[in-house]
């Protein structure tokens, strides 16, 4: 409980006008934008992380449950504190810390809002993609625990594709960076973690936010239906037509009304829905897409569609949408929002069904939703201040979300669990399912005083696990009865009885992967299981198991001209699609793609009690619960046997085009950084050395000569449009030689290459921020022994994720350790892909240098693998923290 | 004044948050007291037992500027600012008011010499302390709020009121028939007469007539402060001043008048016969700013051309919906290039009686205010409120800036730049 000395222990620390506990102070700390309540104990106001450290330290001794808080706009209940505990509001923390549009990432405070941020990046040109409609009021921080979505989700991804990196308090306190400007760092994905996790596992208090330049030109439309039906068709349509407009979004007759009443901005009013329509991009090929998306609403049944002339209609046409909400707003007192998600095809049937609830319920309902992405925003109309009607919208709240799980998609798309839909979770996720997440947030939060009693519903008896269940309205396909899977259950088990360990076997790519440990290990094989459980290319996202090939998985997809969009480096044909996920690897193209992260909606896997455990779903919008799908991803399999993966894919580009110019190295970086903020979008933005360097060159052995290698991907005329584009600017930097080419689509660009770097004995990875990539490239050449080897060596400088990867003939401890010094120093890491068995024998390929945050991979590693059966050596960190 | 009358209103803010982006208080504070949501919150507490009237209370209804900017992003449209007054109405009979507010609503406000006498009275005894009566003036901002820290607000106190130098009465101008009365702002009386005088220029070029009137306080800071009572005395004692004579239109160079002028049906709420009074006089008033775009009148320059910003005063654009006119008029001079500033529309922080304990807070907001005059490198900050022409020329100076504030119609008339 709260109590004076500990008051007076807070006013040490933040100062006693940075602590509310009066009766009035409480009262307005009890809310947010949600329907649930609750007093805190007291509030504070932290300055700085530090103080945030002190705070938590001094509410652990005293056993007092800690909630962080922003602006409280939550919408799921996760900022209330529902155990009179501590409330750390962090409005302080207001200021945008960096901003660097040629590394593409900025680094900002958690109170700073969403909005603030977009307007400081507009000045130099670039975006922060995800766009809550909050985001005025919203701060990022809050953004990052609810894994905030937003209208131009539809085409970026939602806030976890967003996050590099975050400084966070864990609950003793300790302060602790994880991430950060340099791609995927070595280890389990704890930001991916993180994001999402509601403020239960620690408190956020910096951000790194991955940037992007902002488009040229925007195209917006409004096309109008008789049907609602035929509305929702449409949108299906467009996109597995293969465009990604940056904005679908939809308002039913209700809302409509209702627009048109308080705002008037020309939506017909005797329309059954409206659908506004946006496309940006380059203004070449706009056109033609806005055509497209034209050509299909009126193949179905749409009665019109106008494109807005100019900024005045366009501005006129958002007016509605943006309005859309308060002018629901003042037809009742209050409303729930309720947004569950659906797979797109499924809308029609979702529309029905919220119909027939809400009249079950009589309550009064509007539907104005992100369409592209199936993620509806019914609005119930109610009065709070009466008892009745409260309990009649929660109750429809809840059927609305069994009908969308129903349907085969999720309970929240966006907002959040928190409070308000705890129960809910056990719709779509087994007991061992939550438990298992439960677990994860215990290793974070032994003491579970951070946001304590959200999220993973409660058990009947305080501080035990649930009881076994299965998902009570989810029928997840899959599972133990796909080939292959109950094989592996067995061996696991025999393993754990013999006392061994498991390393799983996919086509056996990747022995060399990793550290070798003492254990004893089994292998178990994946490579039976290969069925596909589910592919529906409507919805553009397919489920098939883990012994998969990508190459065949490619194969497939090819029949529906769509794709999964990941070139993984020194992939072979056979390596299979559980390897892709178990190590998380991404080409050169990730700038533009994604990583498997960004693709991965859901997961299966066996865990070390032999139990199948999901993850995710198959919908891209999916906020329910802590985020396992990211935790897995890339932790090289030592936290179970992955048997199924459920990825999201897209539509094939009509053109893949390459180009490549010549100059020394300077003028090469001088190069990316333009074109890192510039007004194209390449899909990789690579140097390779010019091989022929005379011998005797002087002192500097490091290539003088370097080819520029850019490519772009998409519909054919943008492609060559960019591809001029990026010549011109790459001549301007003083470049020459222009060379053009197509390359295959599957295989891209780098096959060979990486094939090269693979044959010596070390293959090495280093990472940093693109604008720190010459200080990179002097780190290695300033470490003795290394900068002779560099010469002669096959390199590939991925400039666009600011990675090096080379081949080293030899390396020892001290060079390694330098090397990670060096890298660490730039806000890197490193990683030895390849390294021979001596070397992972006595060294750590995950870096030459202990890092912090290791050690909580190895509390969660503990946790959900007590004896270590999984992939021994695979994770960083060997000597210090494995048995 | 019961806030219960109110609960429909009250319960319409469905907590989203949306005012804290507009509220200037709550993007200094960050504090849940300081905005819109965390108010109606609190007088919702209070109407369901769970908020008690105490001095708790003082900060969170009393620190709000005002300004309305939360209602204009509001989805509901709840209007904050007039429920605040009712609250700090409540506040005053459950907890209190101070002797001050009695003084300068009861005694000060209802007499024009009185209220200059004890404005010099107060700025000649300047370092002698803090006395009761430079207090309550500072509740007007017509000497800053806390008074010790405030003596800047002011650069200069004319000797002698502007009623002082023109003497309330008719004068003859040139126009051929409109009847003016000149409703003269306590501001334009004790401290910006250079504005007075230009204003009446424009006044008299236009009129046949110009009636300087002799006016009281209108009201407007008693309103604000919750003092209902007092407000509809001043009101009543102007209403029945221009009632005895013969107008076709009463213009005020002052945007706070001007808009509680033209609210005072709203003050007389409950009360017929005054309320009725008050409507058939709402027509007249005209903010000078409306009065100038209506009549079109403008001087060119003829000087070297200069840069101009306008700052929106909350009672021209929120509280009568003014923005495109004034911005008209500076476009349409000769000489003048017009330069928009960010958030021009948000409060300098002055904002009436924003109480002798909010000075940091105020000064907060208004630095926000100066960086955005500084990015547009004017040489002229104009604005249509003498309240806030000493606001900002505070901020000016504490920013040290080379802007010059001036009214809107020293530069119509050509008066400023001078020379």
């Amino acid at each position: 409980m709260v109590n004076e000395n500990f008051i007076r222990e807070l006013e040490k620390i933040v100062g006693k006008s940075n602590v509310s506990v009066t009766n009035t102070g409480i009262e307005l700390y009890s809310y947010d934008a949600s329907l649930v309540k609750g007093n805190p104990g007291v509030v504070v106001f932290p300055a700085n992380t530090q103080e945030v450290s002190q705070l938590v330290k001094a509410a652990n001794k005293e056993g007092i449950d800690i909630v962080p808080r922003g602006f409280g706009t939550n919408l799921s209940g996760g900022t209330i504190s529902i155990t009179h505990g501590l409330v750390i509001c962090l409005s302080r923390f207001n200021k945008i810390l960096g901003i660097h549009p040629e590394s593409r990432y900025a680094v900002v405070q958690p109170g700073v809002t969403n909005l603030e941020v977009q307007q400081a990046l507009a000045k130099v040109g670039a975006f922060y993609a995800p766009d809550p409609a909050s985001q005025k009021v919203a701060t990022l921080g809050g953004n990052a625990g609810e894994n905030s979505g937003g209208p131009l989700c539809l085409k970026y991804g939602v806030t976890s594709n967003h996050i590099l990196g975050m400084e966070i308090v864990m609950a003793d306190g300790e302060i602790l960076r994880i991430g950060g400007p340099a791609l995927d760092p070595p280890g389990f994905d704890l930001r991916g973690l993180m994001v999402g996790s509601e403020g239960a596992m620690a408190i956020t208090t910096e951000l790194t936010l991955r940037t992007l330049p902002k488009t040229q030109s925007v195209i917006t439309m409004l096309a109008v239906y008789d049907d609602i039906q035929a509305a929702a068709l449409s949108v299906s349509k467009i996109i597995s037509a293969g465009i990604l407009p940056n904005t679908l979004e939809m308002m039913d007759a209700l809302v409509i009304e209702a627009v048109e009443a308080s705002i008037s901005c020309g939506y017909p009013l005797d329309a059954a829905a409206v659908l506004i329509i946006e496309v940006e991009g380059m203004i070449v090929g706009l056109k033609e897409q806005a055509e497209q998306i034209k050509e299909i609403c009126m193949t179905n049944q749409c009665r019109d569609i106008k494109i807005a002339k100019n900024q005045e209609e366009r501005n006129l046409l958002w007016k509605g949408r943006k309005g859309a909400f308060g002018a629901i707003a003042r037809l009742a007192p209050n409303y729930l929002v309720n947004d569950a998600t659906v797979p797109r095809t499924s809308l029609p049937k979702a529309l029905e069904q919220i119909k027939i609830i809400a009249q079950k319920y009589e309550c009064r309902v509007g539907n104005v939703f992100h369409a592209g992405d199936g993620n509806m925003h019914p609005l119930l109309l109610f009065d709070s201040r009466n008892e009745g009607e409260l309990e009649q919208v929660h109750k429809a709240g809840w059927d609305i979300m069994k009908a969308c799980v129903d349907l085969g998609g999720t309970i929240s798309g966006e907002h959040g669990i928190g409070r308000e839909k705890q129960e809910a979770m056990k719709m779509i996720f087994s007991g061992d399912d939550l438990n298992t997440q439960q677990t994860v947030k215990f290793a974070f939060d032994p003491e579970n005083i951070l946001n304590p009693n959200k999220v993973i519903p409660l058990s009947k008896s305080p501080g035990r696990p649930l009881e076994s269940f299965e998902p009570t309205i989810l029928k997840r396909l899959g599972g133990a009865s796909c080939k292959g899977v109950v094989q592996a259950m067995a061996a696991i088990k025999n393993a754990k009885d013999a006392g061994k360990s498991v390393i799983v076997v996919g086509a056996d790519t990747f022995s060399h992967y990793g550290n070798i440990c003492k254990q004893d290990v089994t292998p178990v094989s994946t490579l039976s299981m290969t069925d596909i459980i589910e592919y529906d290319s409507d919805n553009q996202f397919i489920t098939l198991g883990a012994g998969m090939s990508l190459h065949g998985l490619q194969e497939i997809l090819g029949k529906n001209n769509q794709w999964l969009p990941l070139r993984p480096p020194f992939f072979g044909n056979k390596a299979s699609m559980g390897s892709l996920v178990a190590m998380g690897i991404s080409g050169p193209e990730r700038m533009f793609y994604g990583a498997p992260r960004d693709f991965l909606l859901g997961l299966q896997y066996i865990d070390s009690q032999g139990r199948i455990i999901s993850t995710g779903g198959k919908v891209v919008k999916n906020v329910a619960g802590y985020d396992m799908t990211r935790l897995l991803t890339g932790s090289n399999g030592s936290l179970g046997i992955i048997t199924e993966a459920t990825w999201r894919l897209l539509t094939r580009p009509e053109l893949c085009k390459a180009l490549s110019m010549t100059g020394n190295l300077d003028d090469c970086f001088g190069a990316v950084l333009e074109l890192m903020n510039a007004n194209l979008f390449p899909a990789f933005v690579t140097a390779v050395p010019v091989n022929n360097i005379p011998e005797d060159n002087g002192t500097d052995q490091f290539p003088k000569l370097w080819k520029m290698v850019v490519g772009f991907e998409g519909m054919a005329n943008v492609v060559e449009h960019q591809v001029e584009q990026c010549s011109l600017l790459l001549g301007k930097h003083k470049l020459k030689e222009l060379e053009t080419w197509d390359y295959p689509l599957i295989d891209g660009c780098f096959k060979d290459i990486f094939n090269k770097i693979a044959m010596a004995p070390y293959t090495l990875k280093l990472a940093t921020a693109t604008g720190k990539m010459l200080d990179l490239i002097n780190v290695i050449n300033s470490i003795d022994g290394i900068k002779a080897q560099a010469r002669m060596s096959d390199w590939l400088l991925d400039f666009g994720c600011g990675r090096i990867f080379s081949a080293l003939d030899s390396l020892d401890k001290d060079q390694w350790a330098s090397l990670t010094h060096g890298a660490i120093s730039l806000d890197g890491h490193v990683h030895l892909e390849k390294a021979p068995d001596d070397f992972r024998r006595e060294q750590d390929v995950f870096g030459g240098v202990l890092r912090p945050e290791w050690a909580m991979m190895h509390k969660i590693k503990k946790a959900l693998d007590p004896h270590s059966l999984f992939a021994p050596g695979r994770m960083p960190g060997k000597k210090e923290y494995e048995v | 004044m019961n806030i219960f009358e109110d609960y429909d209103a009250i319960s319409q803010c469905n907590k989203c948050g949306f005012c804290q982006e507009a509220c200037p208080v709550f993007r200094s504070t960050g504090h849940e007291s300081g905005v819109a949501r965390g108010r109606l919150a609190l007088m919702r507490g209070i109407i369901e037992d769970r908020v008690q009237w105490t001095k708790e209370l003082e900060d969170p209804l009393f620190n709000c500027l005002g300004c309305g900017a939360c209602t204009a992003s509001c989805l509901a449209d709840v209007p904050t600012a007039d429920l605040v007054i009712k609250g700090r109405a409540e506040y005053l009979e459950k907890v209190g008011r101070k002797p001050i507010h009695k003084l300068l609503f009861e005694q000060l406000l209802p007499y024009p010499k009185r209220l200059h006498m004890a404005a010099r009275a107060a700025a000649f005894g300047k370092n002698s302390g803090m006395s009761k009566v430079a207090k309550a003036l500072g509740l007007l901002r017509i000497l800053g709020r806390d008074f010790a820290k405030a003596e800047n607000i002011v650069e200069k106190l004319p000797p002698v009121p502007f009623r002082g130098l023109v003497k309330p009465g008719e004068y003859p101008g040139t126009g051929d028939t409109l009847r003016i009365g000149y409703f003269i702002g306590c501001g334009v009386d004790v401290i910006q007469q250079e504005a007075g005088q230009e204003s009446l220029k424009i006044l008299k070029k236009i009129g046949k007539t110009v009636t300087v009137l002799d006016n009281c306080c209108c009201g407007l800071p008693a309103w604000t402060y919750g003092d209902i009572d007092a407000a509809q005395k001043l009101a009543l004692k102007n209403l029945e001043a221009f009632s005895s004579q013969s107008f076709d239109v009463i213009v005020t160079d002052c945007s706070s008048c001007a808009s509680f002028l033209k609210k005072y049906p709203k003050v007389f709420q409950g009360d017929e016969k005054n309320q009725d009074l008050a409507q058939a006089q709402t027509p007249l008033f005209q903010d000078m700013v409306e009065f100038i775009f209506k009549n079109g009148y403008s001087t060119p320059t003829g000087k070297s051309p200069i840069v101009v910003t306008f700052h929106d005063p909350c009672h021209a654009v929120r509280g009568q919906g003014i923005s495109r006119e004034n911005r008209e008029i500076l476009k349409n001079i000769q000489g003048v290039e017009f330069r928009e500033m960010p958030e021009a529309d948000w409060c300098c922080g002055g904002a009436g009686s924003y109480a002798l304990t909010h000075y940091d807070l105020s000064m907060k907001v208004l630095d926000r205010k100066m960086k955005n005059v500084e990015s547009t490198e004017a040489d002229f900050l104009v604005t249509s409120c003498p309240a806030c022409m000493i606001q900002l020329s505070h901020g000016i100076r504490r920013a040290g800036l080379n802007t010059k504030v001036c009214h809107i119609s020293e530069i119509v008339t050509g008066a400023k730049p001078k020379g």
